[in-house]
Order: structure tokens, then sequence, then C-alpha cells
């Protein structure tokens, strides 16, 4: 079966049909960016976006992606800059262990992409479904009103 | 398994050398204790951390593991500035077994103090290495001579490029090079361009677009296979009997190895070795007599009014009361719940020889308790560090590692064991519960005449996770200094006696950030509290007059914390609306105070402020002291409000995050954090180096911890003379499954959401308190 992976088209063997997808992006496509935290989708850190939606890949079945559009962390930076998302990270020094932030990124991004100007109360609903256990938190919310701005022209 | 006596054990660890000899080899294994190496870092071991490459980059081996607390860009920072280069020239490799020296495991937020002047020296010496190289090859004296940040320069113009000085033989430092070192870092700072700087982490550029590998789960091998241990379901469960013969049906996987008690299967893919986990039919001999009112009666202070077992302070009479205060708390059994579960890959090579992949705060502990696992030398089994998703002490001994090297063995292949979320829970060890009684009196004045806190709780060092019961009962006669750490208080008092007793619990119990800090901190701020209630005095100004004369960077932080916040012109308590503070010292090293503002609305409660005032000493990376700052702050939201990990049934129950909440973005509405730090200049500068030069690592680790009556803990105030505030007595426990208080306002709660339950109202959060503590590591 074929999918889309970071704008490619790839083909995933039959035989891992029921593969959780998160397992598919890292061990047959040697991806780090999305991460097994809980395997049961309670804490995010493997959130991938499949056609415009952050989905928890630890409980998404390969063959489910069939034919659809998976974008990972590895995906998001154009070939000259990083995404306005993953660059307000930076600029704000969000990540401490690191671990989590791929989900957090992911969901910010997929939340951005459709609510550019989402309230401060859609981006907790969005980001409260993504643990983080060092305590990123304020920087986090630091990070997408910057990346907001920036998507909007404004930095 | 042989079965060793007591007295033939005691020897075994070092009371009786003919002992070891007895024991060693074969099964003996997990009876054998292996000690965690404690030595302290010496100028040689510098010398062997810090070299040029031929490519022109300083390579420097780090000995302390990274997990967030920054202490990779620290280092690095503080190699620059001696070397006069960039950052970026300074390339770090993660601690790893065959590189470095023994080193000893990084914990206690010392990461930077302990090994950044040592870097520093070891910088100090490999400039002047170069210098004096440089010197030779081009025939001048050093003084004519100085490094930039191409290489060596005279007058302006580059003479010599650090990739010409790096070809050929080696650049040695000695020993004795790096003693008689006199590093910038020491000088004051005029000499220091990064240290100081705000710098993200390391491993920025990879965390935020997974461009390499950083994690263990991030090591791939050729014919790796996946590997899970079959456990016990409940706390002293047996396995009795394994089923595999379903799991044949699984395309993928490979078997079922055993080796006496220990179990697991093996697959080639993940999604087949869970299919196959599911398909175990496994018979366990259960023990279902433990739960968590069983576990907090263990540990209950009772009405305990005799001599405890260890005294931490112990100066004047403290008496038989009456009291004007007298309070009980309790702080609930919790988890680390680190987002990345512990992960190891192991290897054998054809010589028998074992690698193996992992984020430890302890290689060199992995590796020792390895090679006598296997009967290897220690020269034959490498541990790699590999960055760590979240330690907060949690991978302090030897777990996935020894999961992954069994079954690699048996199965002959290289295997990476991932625990499930459920293993986190069930097969990691956590912080043990506590409980507290604080016994205070004051004068008229609001001077302390006597402070009598007692507690017992279960280890933190000497954990039963990683020691077999022969060590137990040897360390059942020492004090735990896990337990002790953070109980003797700031405070000044005619009278002070800190005593308690640690208990040996049916769960597995060990270090959690801060250790025992986190729980005795709020103690001692519970009580001052209670004690400027019954006294009709003013949190800070109670805190003030009783802070001990020699705690002035106490006091300093106290006031900017309070200046900060606004706290004399808040407004009055309310029903929705209450303001606490606290203040304490982690290690006699780093000071922090914070205020918290919390607010009822009808979502619930919330912090809706927190501001933080702390002084680590000479802060190497402003950026990673503050992030540990605000760390810490929100950890203390969860531990005040969330965090309680229940057992019933002889079984840890959560199996997942939905079962254990952790603080969220919206539970962290504003934390401000403004550093009273010192530039390591001034009164500090004795500090460096037998103190925190401290930096990305020790910050202020601040925690806080609301609620008077009823905040972390259980019950408040059973022995309450002076009913703070006239409450009864209640019970409230932030567990998942939130039991409400008595009096808490129905409809308030959030659906259930245990966040709210910290706080029973918002005028009782009027005592918010953030503990000190350090920064960093574990």
């Amino acid at each position: 079966m074929l999918i889309a992976l970071n704008r490619q088209s790839v083909e995933i063997a039959a035989d891992l049909a029921d593969e959780p997808l998160l397992f598919v992006l890292r061990d047959y496509f040697g991806l780090n960016g999305p991460r097994f935290g809980c395997g049961v989708g309670s804490c995010g850190a493997c959130t991938v976006v499949i056609d415009g939606e952050a989905q928890r890949s630890c409980i998404y079945p390969a063959a489910a992606a069939e034919g659809r559009q998976v974008l990972t962390l590895e995906g998001l930076a154009g070939s000259e800059r990083l995404h306005p998302v993953q660059q307000a990270w930076i600029d704000e020094s969000v990540p401490q262990c690191g671990y989590c932030q791929n989900g957090q990124i992911m969901t910010a991004f997929a939340l951005l992409a459709t609510r550019p100007d989402a309230a401060v109360a859609e981006v907790e609903a969005a980001m409260d479904a993504v643990l983080c256990r060092c305590g990123t938190q304020s920087r986090i919310r630091k990070a997408i009103l910057r990346a907001q701005s920036a998507m909007a022209g404004d930095l | 398994m042989p079965c060793l006596s007591r007295r033939r054990f005691l020897m075994a660890i070092g009371w009786g050398a003919a002992g070891i000899t007895a024991v060693a080899g074969g099964a003996a294994w997990t009876l054998m204790p292996t000690l965690p190496p404690r030595n302290a870092p010496t100028p040689a071991d510098a010398a062997a951390w810090l070299s040029l490459r031929p490519d022109g980059a300083f390579e420097l081996y780090s000995s302390r593991a990274e997990m967030g607390q920054g202490i990779s860009i620290g280092l690095r920072q503080v190699a620059a500035d001696e070397l006069g280069v960039g950052v970026e020239r300074v390339r770090l490799v993660q601690p790893d077994t065959s590189l470095v020296p023994v080193a000893r495991s990084t914990v206690g937020s010392d990461a930077m103090r302990e090994t950044g002047v040592l870097v520093a020296r070891a910088a100090a010496a490999l400039a002047v290495a170069i210098l004096r190289e440089a010197a030779q090859r081009l025939g001048r004296p050093m003084e004519e001579l100085r490094l930039a940040s191409e290489g060596i320069s005279s007058g302006g113009k580059t003479m010599l490029t650090f990739a010409d000085l790096g070809a050929g033989a080696p650049l040695i430092v000695t020993a004795e090079g790096v003693e008689a070192a006199s590093p910038r870092l020491l000088a004051g700072p005029d000499g220091r361009r990064e240290v100081g700087r705000a710098r993200p982490d390391h491993d920025i550029d990879a965390i935020v677009t997974g461009s390499r590998p950083l994690y263990a789960d991030d090591v791939r091998l050729p014919g790796m296979m996946f590997g899970a241990v079959i456990r016990p379901q409940t706390l002293e469960g047996r396995i009795r009997a394994i089923d595999a013969s379903a799991c044949r049906s699984v395309p993928g996987f490979l078997g079922l190895y055993r080796d006496g008690d220990f179990a697991g299967l093996v697959a080639t893919r993940r999604g087949a070795l869970a299919q196959a986990m599911g398909a175990l039919v496994i018979e366990e001999d259960e023990d279902r007599a433990i739960d968590s009112a069983a576990l907090t009666g263990m540990v209950d202070i009772g009405g305990a009014a005799s001599s405890m077992e260890h005294s931490v302070v112990d100066t004047g009479d403290v008496g038989d009361g009456p009291f004007d205060v007298d309070l009980t708390l309790a702080v609930p059994f919790a988890a680390h719940a680190s987002i990345e579960p512990r992960t190891a890959v192991a290897r054998f090579d054809k010589d028998g020889g074992l690698e193996i992949w992992t984020g430890t705060q302890d290689p060199f502990f992995v590796r020792n308790s390895l090679a006598n696992a296997f009967g290897l030398g220690r020269d034959e089994v490498v541990v790699h560090g590999m960055r760590i998703g979240g330690g907060f002490g949690a991978r302090t001994i030897v777990a996935a590692e020894i999961d992954a090297a069994r079954l690699a063995k048996l199965c002959g292949r290289p295997v990476k064991v991932q625990w499930s979320r459920s293993d986190e829970f069930r097969a990691g060890f956590h912080r043990p519960p506590s409980s507290h009684r604080l016994r205070l009196s004051a004068d008229a004045a609001g001077r302390i005449t006597h402070w009598h806190h007692a507690f017992r709780s279960g280890h933190v060092i000497f954990t039963s996770a990683a020691m077999g019961s022969g060590l137990q009962f040897a360390t059942g006669f020492v004090a735990d200094p896990g337990v002790a750490r953070g109980s003797v208080p700031p405070y000044a008092a005619d009278a002070t006696l800190v005593e308690f007793e640690d208990v040996r619990l049916p769960v597995k119990t060990g270090p959690w950030r801060g250790l025992g800090a986190a729980a005795n901190s709020w103690a001692v701020e519970t009580a001052i509290d209670a004690l400027a209630r019954a006294k009709g005095i003013d949190p800070l100004e109670m805190r003030m007059r009783s802070i001990a004369s020699e705690h002035r960077r106490l006091r300093a932080v106290l006031s900017a914390a309070a200046e900060m916040a606004g706290w004399t012109l808040r407004s009055k308590d309310s029903s929705d609306e209450g303001w606490g503070l606290a203040c304490g010292i982690y290690k006699e090293m780093s000071y922090a105070a914070a205020v918290a503002r919390v607010t009822r609305s009808e979502a619930g409660y919330r912090v809706t402020g927190l501001w933080c005032a702390h002084d680590c000493g000479l802060v190497v990376n402003p950026d990673q002291v503050r992030a540990q700052v605000e760390g810490n702050l929100v950890w203390g939201i969860g531990m005040a409000s969330k965090e309680n990990l229940p057992v019933d049934g002889g079984r840890i129950l959560p199996e997942s995050f939905f079962d254990y909440p952790l603080p969220l973005l919206s539970d962290v509405r504003r934390a401000a954090c403004r550093s009273a730090w010192s530039t390591g200049s001034g009164r500090h500068r004795p500090n460096v180096g037998a103190q925190p030069a401290n930096a990305p690592t020790a910050a202020g680790r601040c925690r806080l911890v609301t609620g008077r009556h009823c905040g972390i803990g259980t019950r408040a105030q059973r022995h309450a003379p002076a009913d703070i505030d006239g409450h009864a007595t209640r019970t409230c426990r932030p567990t998942g499954r939130l039991q409400r208080p008595a009096a808490f306002p129905a409809g308030l709660s959030r659906g259930g959401r245990p966040d709210a339950c910290g706080i029973s109202s918002a005028r009782q959060a009027g005592t918010i308190a953030v503990m000190a503590v350090r920064g960093g590591d574990s």
C-alpha cells in the first residue's frame, strides 16, 4: 500500500497493515521525530499530521494511512528554512529533555495550519492533549504566539 | 538461585572478604550488590575529557548525562571561554564508558558544580599546551602568541589554525597541568564571554527537526529484534506458568526466552511483540494485600512522640508542649512519569563482549552491574549514554539495560527493549509516601521557641529497587540521607529537633526530583505558615523574622519574590482568590522563594500567578537555569494538585497517563520568574568551585506545593490545637480518581479532575509554598 510520507510516495509492505503507524515510521522508515510515550494515545509524543489533522500514530494502524498524506516532524521544514513553528521553538528555547516536543510542535502546527489566529482557549484545548513532564508549558505558550505572528507576517 | 544467609551476605558486601568469593559468579548476580561508583572527579579524570582533534574541533567528553538540564551546552560554554573560541568549536560527546574515566552518576544537581570547574581547568591547561606547541612549531616565544577564534594568532594574524595544530600527535593535557591551571572562570567576570550567556539546548536543532538520533529509541542496529519482559502484575506476585503457544501464530514472533525466573518475548517488529504479549496466558500467584491505605498506614507518623531512629538536628530541648501548632501532613506515593519510557539496546559481539545504548543517569553503574551479571570483565562491557527523555531520578538504577542484555544473550541477536507505560508504573520505582508531624511554638513577638519535625518515609537512596534483600537489611541501620534531604529548617529556634524513621515498604521507592526535599520543604513551609497564622503575623514577615542569620541569601530571594509579586499590595484573600509564599534552601547551595496566587472560577481552581526568585551562585547559562526553575514550578503544580499513584489489590493501578494526570498547558497560566542570582563576582566569588558554578544544572529548583490543610497531603491538623481558620480536620487525596473533600463545593471540581483537590478553597490556598530546591539532574 502507498502513502505520501512527507510529500513522497512510499510503499508499506502488506504484512505491516496491522502495525501501528508509529512503528512503521520509526522502524521501517528510520524517522526519529514521532516518539513512543505510552502506546495508547494518552501523551501525544507520537503525533503526526495526517491529511491535515493531528493524529496519534501509536494507535493509528498503518493500513488506515493508505492513500493519505502523512507529515512528520522531518517534513515540516522547507528546503531553505525551518517552519515558523520550529523556528519559534528555537527562539523561545522551549525544549528541556525534548522527548515530547515532537508532539507539541506537530500539534501546534496542525492547529495553526487551520486556525492561524487561534485564541488562547483553542490553544489550550489543543495543547492540553500533549503532555510535557519537564514543565515547558509557559514557553510553549510563548512559542505559539511567536509562530502566529511569524505566520501572519508580523515578524 | 543460591540462598544466602544474612550473615554470609553482609560479609559479601564488604564486611568480610571471604564472602565475596563465596558468592561471586553464576546466578548470584541478583544478590551480589554492585554499588554505584561514588568517586568525585579528579584533575586526572579531567585531563582525559578534552582534546584538540585533527579537524580543528575541541572534543569534550562529558561525564554527565544530558536530560534537558543543559549540562552539555553549559560545559561547552565553560570550555569555550578558556580556549578563547566560540562554543560551536567545542564538540561534546555524551557519556560513554569506553571514553571517560569512571564517573559517578548525574544526580543531586551537581553536574556543573562537580565538573564545571574541572572542565575549565582542563581547557585552560589545553590552551597552555597549544600555545607551547605553537611556539615550538613557529619558533617564537609563547608571549607573542595568543588563542583566537580560528587558531593561534600573533599581531592579529592567524599563524596556525586549530586544524594544523590538531594534526599529528594529539596534544595531551596532564593531571598536573589541570591542577596547575588558572582558568578565567575563577578569575572573575572579565574573561567570560560564553559563561553568563543564554543559549538554548545543545541538541535543539535535532529536537525540533528529528534530524539525528538522540535517544536510545533512535538507535537501530542491523538485525535488531524487539523484546519485552514478562512481569508479575501484582507487587509481590510470582509467575507460576507461562503459555506462549498462542503467540506462535503471530507473524514476526521469534520466541519465549526463559532463564530461571526471568522470562521475555522477542519479535522482529514491535506490533508483533505487542500482539504476542497480549496472546500470552500467564498464571500468577498474586499478592493482593497491598493498597494505598496500607502504604499510608506503614509510614503513618501517628501520635509518635517518643524519639525516632535518626536525628537530623537536635539542639536545645523541644519539650512536650503544648505547642502553638501541631500539624500532621501526609505525602502520597508518586511517579516520575517521564515521557520517555526506559529503553535500551543490547548487543553481544562474537567474543562475548557487550555493548549497551541507553539513556541512563549512571552509565558506570550499568556497566559494572552488567559485567557482574554476565561474568564479564568491566572493560568487556561498553555503555553508550544517550540523551535522556526525562530523568528526575528515575534513571539511576539498572532497568531496561539488563532486560535487553538478557534477551540479547538468550536469542543471540541485538535486542531493543522499551518499557511499556504499564512497565513504567509497575516495574519502576517511585517517590515514597511519607508522613510528617510538626510541633511549633513562638513567643508573642513571633520568635520561634520550639521546632519539632518528626517524619516517617519509605526509602529514597537505599532503594529496594536496586538493592537485594541483604543490602536492604544492612542499610536498615543507617539513616537514608535522601529521606532527610531538605528537612533542616532555615529558621532559627531556641530548640530544634528534626528526626525521622525510614520504613521499608512493599513497593519500590527511590529518588524523585529533589529527593526528600520535595516533601520536607513542603512540610516545613506549611508549618511556618501555620505558626504565622497562629500568631497573627503575615507569612512573609514571619519568615523574615525567623530566617537564621547565616541565610542572608535566602532572605534576599524571599524579598525579591515578594516584591515581584506585589505581596504587600496583594488583595486580601477571599473565597475566590488566595495567595501563598514559601522559601527554601537546597543542599546548602541554592536559595529560592516563590509566591503563588490561586483563583477560583467556574472551571475550578487555577494557579494564576507564580513568581520565583532564586540564587544558585554563578550562572553559566541563564536560559537553562530559568528553564529549570520554570520546570520546577510546574512540577510543583503537579505535586500540589494532581499526583498520587494509587495502589489497590496489590497492584499499582495506572497503566497510562489517562490514569496518572500531569500538569497541562492550561494549568500553567503565568510563570514569572525573576532571578536574583549572583554573577559570580563579589560576595559569591569564593563559592565558585566549592559551590555552584552550578549553572545550567543547578538552578534553583522551585517547587510549588500548595494547600495549607490538604495540599498534597492527607490529614492535616490531626493534632491541631490552634486550628487554622477554624477548619476541621479533613482528608483530601489528590488521586487520579478524585475523592472530593467533604467540604468541597460541588460543581467546582471540573468534572472530577483532581487538580482542584489540592486547594480546598482559594482562601486556604494562601499557602502555596514553593520549595527552593536545586536544579538539574534528578
